[in-house]
């Protein structure tokens, strides 16, 4: 029974830090219709530079702070000089973006190199938590939980309740539309994309504290993230939180119960899923 | 064929020809992976630049071929003449399930691929009681059916050559066909296609098939040459680079795939050698690309062409 | 007058230079050696050690052996045999080297002596512990320097047994070659005196959560031995006591805090056992002092046993190389003087057996905190227990042993 509870727990903060990657990334595909494989690569820099600034001030907020910033200028000079020549080519776009991830990745490996690099964690999170029940659970990731509920709820109301976010739900609907009512449209892409790198860049300072950063991690945690994007559907922040928690859970279930399969067992549902549903659990129609 | 085209065919050909002799082990080994990957590649473009459907699940038919050679021949002793047909055979059954995915479209069909491609991968990659895991298979030997043995690099070089040769030719004939028209049809406009009564999931179904029963026969080739396997081959990377290589290389034509082949490895076996940061220079290459040559080398070529055929044909 | 001068001494020592050059020849230009260690990936860590250790080497010997220069080509193989196989193609065929010293991950071991066997080129393994290397599948041109996975398994599994006084062990292991060698070669010892094993956990290499493993460990066991590789013998330390784990059972080290990760780790490390192993670097022998300065003055760290094994792999070759006057163009004399030279190395003395692997001391050590003359206080492997002799057979004949086949989860 513990075991069962322990397992869950380390499947929902998984899902706290995917929901972070991936909550960006349905966001730009929905509105922008961008494919962006460089997410990946945007979580790893962010981690590095996150790494160096915790490393230099020993302040974990300010790492993941500067983890996102850096990233939010890395996303617009690719939006604006790299992607936006791309249009509505998907092909065109996951070539590119790869293009891109490919470089950031083998800069940092010049810079950080090839070892796994650990995120210092501040002292108050370090060790564990007593939870009811004779439980214990690292601290930092019950921290990491509730900062995924954090964001979660913040994104929901700016999404849901926020003049902002109407726009931004018109353009995911209709984007002709909302230009067509005088809105600029283009700001609106610059304002959602530096959010999804945002918090890309502050998901790779987040992950980087308990799951490293290393040459490679970038296209393990993006193929985490798409799948949350799939099983969720594209474009959808509620489908992002669903297939969040799915693929947090089944990966961790998975591990457990099936070890030689956790692979199968994360990625076979998923394929079934998109032959049946393409448009996933919450998305829009292709 | 115009009469520059066959001059540089018959000179590749014969570069290709001497080519252990001229430049040692070293590059035919580097030759002998081009052509290869290059076949996976043209795999990947009869759906990409026929069809226009961007698949990154091929490494997985690529994998599930040479991994049943490499079992079958290292641990049951089958011959070559088994083991490689039932690593084709596998490896199209494969494709035959995984077509399913042309139910989907657009970004839908390419993440449908990466998951299947994935998954294969996984199996691959945890079922270390059958596959060997990250162990992989070493020491398959070399293809020999009775007084038919290769027996050095070179020889298979030379088989290799002839093989993929062979396959360039059938696989001009099929894109030339009716069948290769229809593809390009429905890549144009799929809904125009059904309108005039094509049954258009069908043509995509058996160019799926088909496409996978190549990227099978480019994975028995690959056993043999490397004569060893491990998930590696099955990875996203390997699907991903065989696209790009068509892509760089020219879409939709039948020498494209091998250029982009070369190239790319070219740029990493070669490159690495002198300079650290390659795979930064292989994103570049693929940036470039996209912005710059969408159609590739062949797209360039055929611009350079057609610029200088305007001005052979002076204004009047 | 002057000018006829210059132009003949010109002229003379131009034909000089030409008279010279037919004498470079092969014999006497650089030996070209092929380092092949994981860079990058998840053995990155033990890597550079033995990147390091190897050079350490090489610099104190000025980068020559038998008369000759050497040059060191390196090839990353990522930890993944198919890299390593790629660049140990690459190295062989066009960086043309003499000889191989690699890799390091136990799985890369087969891929490597595949291209061994296929160029002949000699692989002098200087840390792949691959049982099957020197066992079953032997190749002429492979001499293992370092050691064989199960080696170091034995012992402890009878250390388990008989000093720990353990009767139902729970193992964590890795999902490879040499985890699976490492770990049932503990599992044989241990159960053949009569020890009970609850239960085995396999997690592939670069397992990102401890978590599942932890959650998994049977309530009655009585002790937990960790045998993990690379980042996971992080990853699994954070994830011990994160989780509680310390208040609730004991947890030994068969391969676990090697010196390479142990300044990661913290004070609750302390007197832990870190590992059985053929190497500790807080080994009292004038050898091994020498050794730990020189490589603590260079690099600001101690040695793990991986650089100390591709240190000693440039003794041993450089010595070998030296008895054959520098000829490692002739690799059948090459590989018989590596076979048959003995040296005195940092970890101990060690000689070839009939299977081309070493027979040397295996150390049981615990981690403690010394005063180093160059790194001030420190935490350091120091052995408590030494099996000395130990074959990569134990105590079985090598027909006993051979018979029994590989270990196979």
């Amino acid at each position: 029974m513990t075991s069962t509870i322990l397992q869950a727990i380390n499947g929902v903060s998984l899902a706290a830090l995917l929901f972070l990657l991936a909550s960006g990334f349905t966001l730009s595909f929905g509105l922008m219709r961008v494919v962006n494989m460089a997410h990946g690569a945007y979580y790893l820099l962010g981690g590095y530079i996150g790494l160096s600034v915790a490393r230099a001030t020993g302040s974990f907020a300010l790492a993941l702070v500067a983890g996102g910033l850096a990233v939010v200028v890395l996303g617009y000079l690719v939006d604006r000089f790299l992607l936006r020549r791309t249009g509505e080519n998907h092909l065109a776009q996951v070539l590119l973006t790869v293009g891109v991830a490919f470089v950031i990745g083998d800069v940092a490996l010049r810079i950080w190199g090839g070892d796994y690099l650990k995120v210092p964690v501040p002292v108050a999170l370090r060790g564990a938590t007593e939870l009811p029940g004779g439980l214990v659970y690292p601290t930092y990731r019950l921290v990491l939980i509730a900062l995924g509920a954090a964001v979660g709820v913040l994104l929901w109301i700016l999404y849901r309740k926020t003049q902002i976010g109407a726009v931004v739900r018109a353009g995911v609907d209709d984007r002709e539309q909302v230009a067509a009512t005088g809105i600029n449209v283009d700001r609106l892409f610059v304002m959602v994309s530096a959010l999804a790198s945002f918090l890309a860049g502050m998901a790779g300072v987040a992950g980087g504290a308990f799951l490293t950063l290393y040459p490679g991690a970038e296209w393990e945690i993006l193929v985490y993230a798409l799948v949350v994007v799939i099983v969720g559907g594209l474009g959808s922040l509620g489908g992002a939180m669903i297939g969040a928690l799915i693929v947090g859970l089944l990966d961790a279930y998975g591990r457990w119960l099936l070890p030689e399969f956790s692979y199968f067992v994360l990625f076979a549902p998923m394929a079934v899923l998109l032959l049946v549903r393409p448009r996933g659990i919450a998305g829009k129609e292709a | 064929m115009g009469r520059t085209r066959a001059v540089v065919l018959a000179v590749a050909l014969a570069a290709a020809l001497v080519l252990p002799f001229a430049a040692g082990p070293f590059w035919m080994g580097l030759a002998t992976q081009m052509l290869i990957f290059g076949l996976l590649a043209l795999s990947t473009d009869l759906l990409l630049g026929h069809a226009g459907l961007f698949s990154l699940c091929h490494a997985s038919f690529f994998a599930v071929s040479a991994y049943t050679v490499a079992i079958l021949q290292v641990r049951y002793g089958v011959p070559t003449a088994l083991a490689a047909p039932a690593g084709l055979l596998l490896g199209t059954v494969l494709a035959a399930v995984f077509g399913l995915s042309v139910r989907t479209r657009g970004v839908y069909f390419i993440l449908v691929t990466l998951a299947l491609g994935y998954v294969i991968w996984g199996v691959a990659h945890r079922w270390s009681s059958f596959t060997g895991g990250d162990n992989g298979v070493t020491n398959v030997p070399f293809p020999g059916a009775g007084p038919l043995a290769i027996v050095s690099h070179t020889q298979y070089y030379y088989l290799v050559l002839a093989i993929v040769a062979i396959c360039m030719l059938g696989y001009r004939v099929l894109v030339r066909s009716p069948f290769g028209l229809t593809l390009r049809g429905i890549k144009a406009s799929e809904s125009r296609m059904r309108s005039l009564g094509y049954r258009t999931g069908v043509h995509l179904y058996a160019a799926f098939v088909l496409s996978g029963a190549l990227a099978s026969f480019a994975g028995v080739l690959y056993v043999y040459y490397n004569r060893f396997v491990n998930p590696v081959s099955a990875s996203f990377p390997i699907s991903v680079e065989a696209v790009l290589m068509a892509i760089i290389g020219g879409s939709g034509t039948v020498i494209g795939p091998f250029l982009g082949s070369g190239i790319i490895l070219g740029l990493r076996n070669w490159v690495s050698s002198f300079f650290e940061l390659y795979a930064a220079v292989l994103g570049i290459v693929f940036i470039a690309t996209v912005l710059w040559a969408p159609a590739g080398i062949m797209g360039i070529a055929g611009q350079l062409r057609a610029r200088l055929g305007r001005t052979r044909t002076a204004p009047a | 007058m002057t000018l006829v001068l210059f132009r003949s001494l010109v002229s003379i020592a131009a034909l000089a230079a030409l008279g010279a050059a037919p004498l470079a020849n092969a014999q006497t230009g650089p030996i070209r050696i092929g380092l092949l260690p994981p860079l990058t990936g998840p053995l990155a860590s033990p890597g550079k050690d033995m990147q390091d250790g190897f050079t350490l080497f090489w610099e104190q010997a000025k980068y020559t052996a038998g008369g000759r220069k050497v040059e060191i080509v390196t090839g990353d193989t990522t930890c993944n045999p198919d890299q390593a196989l790629t660049q140990a193609r690459r190295v062989v065929l066009q960086e043309k080297v003499h000889f191989m010293v690699g890799p390091l991950c136990g799985h890369e071991g087969p891929a490597v002596a595949q291209v061994s066997k296929e160029t002949g080129v000699p692989l002098v393994m200087d840390a792949a512990g691959a049982d099957n290397v020197t066992k079953w599948d032997r190749t002429p041109t492979v001499v293992r320097t370092a050691v064989s996975s199960s080696q170091i398994g034995h012992p402890w599994g009878e250390y388990l047994y008989k000093e720990l006084g353990l009767r139902n062990v729970t193992f964590i292991a890795q999902d490879y070659t040499f985890g699976h060698e490492i770990t049932l070669g503990a599992v044989r010892t241990f159960t053949a005196l009569g020890g009970k094993v609850a239960k085995i956990i396999w997690n592939p290499v670069g397992t990102k959560d401890y978590g599942a493993t932890i959650a998994g460990i049977p309530p009655d066991t009585d002790g937990v031995s960790a045998q993990v590789v690379g980042v996971d013998r992080l990853r699994l330390y954070e994830a011990w006591f994160n989780f509680g784990m310390d208040k609730k059972h004991k947890i030994y080290g068969g391969y676990w805090m090697h010196q390479d990760v142990l300044p990661q780790m913290d004070d609750r490390a302390l007197n832990m056992i870190g590992n059985s192993l053929q190497y500790a670097a807080g080994l009292d022998t004038p050898e091994n002092k020498a050794f730990t300065e020189a490589f603590a003055r260079k690099y600001k760290r101690l040695p793990s046993w991986f650089a100390e094994s591709a240190y000693t792999a440039g003794l041993w070759s450089k010595t070998a190389i030296d008895s054959i006057n520098g000829k490692v163009e002739d690799r059948a004399a090459f590989l018989k003087a590596m076979r048959t030279v003995q040296i005195k190395a940092p970890r101990g003395p060690l000689k070839l057996d009939a299977y081309d692997n070493p027979i040397q001391n295996v150390y049981i050590s615990r981690i403690q905190k010394i005063k180093h003359p160059v790194m001030g206080e420190v935490m350091v492997n120091v052995p408590v227990k030494t099996y000395t002799e130990v074959s990569q057979f134990w105590t079985w004949t090598p027909e006993e042993f051979l018979k029994m086949g590989p270990y196979k989860r």
